[in-house]
């Protein structure tokens, strides 16, 4: 069970949580991410169903390609949101929501990552079925050296760090500011690491294009 | 600026993040260096590949595991009686046949893991899990707590399922470790969990709540293999006060064909 203690201080409470009754959300004007999760917090559960349409998409995307496992990403997304609900009252009133929702990712696959690297995960046989197509067919195999799946080896070539923050770096959602905070380091430090890991990803990449030539 | 400085700096001006001040003696670097332009040119295409990287979107079940977590919280939130207890009050009421519950809140992954620590705890396999158990058990004083403690021990499929086989072969299984049973066939995310619990459940197909259970997850259940699967439990069971529900689906141009057929079949049986 993770304990209180560990959301980090920039996610700690603001303040005494809300006495408020539920705030209702109001389906005539779209409400802001951060007006929806201040519901959330204040009672409202359901808003959550929006934040997660809203915001799965883009996360799992993230997740996918930090892990390179589908079933993984689904499983650290599940947390995510598992969290979420679990920790509503840990948002801040002047938080952002996105920046909230990686650095619970970041949370949630570094969990994933530490439990990877002691042996095999249990797999229900349901997985496999719903992760049949994700398997190599003959002509994904045959095109298993076009730019994508090139791509996706050069970036599982990189140090989980780096591409965690190559990654970050790129989500639209984040400033620079978001993504230091989220890695715990400096703006400057962040766009170092950044740009480093970009070119890693670069050279695997060329260097894998180069293999795959005949 | 000479070409070391500019490839110090080439990489944050491909992602966008140099500051004009910063950017102008770069790129009046990099018009005059063929050799910084190549150099330039490999980063801004490896940057448009990463981020043309498609991914497709998670499975649907996704929003099933959340509609289920939501519901969870809201059960400690307004610390009401879960699926399978209200059920179960209502089957307790002697001669009361309009059991069917108005209100389904509780999430078959946290049941399922609910009945994970009653059973480890009833099994005594393995002592010191045991121990581990029966400490978390000392803590928690309501079920919403239960709940809570056990989503977060076992929260994939793989557990969920070795959880309901547990639990399904337990010699004799207490009126908690059934309802777990009951309420994780209703609300669990996963196809083969639910399936199981259900399986689990034909030992005690004689106890009223268990059939009351199965039919009122029947007409939520939204996977034919399931539906099917729980239309032959009733049969088995021979529950006749499934008929007017079997009737219904029958006779319901939205369900799938198989289903429709079975519930036709079953109808007659009854």
């Amino acid at each position: 069970m993770i304990a209180a203690a560990e959301i980090p201080v920039h996610c700690a409470p603001f303040g005494v949580e809300s006495r408020r009754p539920p705030a209702a959300v109001d389906s005539s004007s779209p409400l802001s991410d951060h007006e929806l999760m201040l519901a959330v917090r204040g009672g409202n559960l359901d808003a959550m169903g929006e934040l997660f349409e809203r915001h799965h998409g883009p996360l799992f995307g993230y997740l996918t390609k930090l892990t390179g496992n589908r079933a993984a990403a689904e499983d650290i997304l599940q947390n995510v949101f598992q969290r979420m609900l679990k920790y509503r009252h840990t948002y801040r009133d002047q938080g952002s929501f996105t920046a909230w929702m990686y650095h619970l990712g970041r949370r949630c696959s570094s969990d994933y990552f530490r439990k990877a690297s002691h042996g095999p995960q249990a797999v229900d046989p349901a997985d496999l079925e719903a992760h049949a197509d994700d398997a190599l067919g003959v002509d994904e195999l045959a095109a298993s050296t076009d730019d994508h799946a090139l791509l996706r080896r050069a970036l599982e070539r990189l140090d989980r760090d780096d591409r965690e923050v190559l990654l970050l770096s790129r989500l639209q959602e984040l400033s620079f500011a978001e993504v230091a905070n989220i890695l715990e380091c400096s703006v400057g430090a962040a766009r170092v690491r950044a740009h480093r890991a970009l070119r890693a990803l670069r050279d695997h990449y060329f260097q894998l294009q180069k293999e795959s030539l005949p | 600026m000479n070409c070391p400085e500019c490839i110090e700096q080439m990489a944050a001006l491909a992602a966008g993040s140099l500051d004009e001040a910063a950017a102008v003696p770069v790129r009046a670097h990099l018009a005059a260096c063929p050799d910084c332009q190549r150099e330039y040119a490999t980063l801004t295409r490896t940057l448009e590949k990463l981020d043309a990287l498609p991914a497709r979107p998670p499975s649907h079940r996704m929003r099933a595991a959340l509609a289920g977590m939501i519901e969870t919280e809201k059960l400690g939130q307004r610390d009401q009686a879960p699926f399978a207890a209200s059920l179960r009050r209502e089957a307790d009421r002697p001669r009361r046949r309009a059991w069917l519950p108005a209100v389904l809140q509780m999430l078959g992954v946290a049941a399922v893991l609910a009945i994970g620590l009653l059973v480890g705890e009833r099994e005594g396999e393995h002592k010191a899990e045991a121990r581990e158990l029966a400490a978390v058990r000392a803590k928690v004083d309501t079920m919403s707590q239960l709940v809570e403690q056990s989503v977060l021990q076992k929260r994939t499929d793989g557990d969920r399922l070795e959880t309901v086989l547990t639990a399904a072969s337990a010699p004799k299984p207490d009126e908690r470790v059934i309802d777990g049973l009951i309420n994780t066939m209703a609300f669990d995310p996963s196809v083969n969990v639910r399936l199981n619990a259900l399986n689990g459940l034909y030992a005690h197909a004689d106890q009223e709540v268990v059939r009351a259970g199965v039919l009122a997850c029947l007409v939520r259940e939204s996977n034919p293999l399931v539906q099917v699967s729980m239309i032959d439990f009733l049969v088995a069971a021979k529950a006749r006060e499934a008929g007017p529900v079997l009737r219904k689906l029958a006779a319901d141009d939205q369900v799938d064909a198989d289903v429709r057929e079975s519930a036709r079949r079953a109808g007659e049986l009854l």
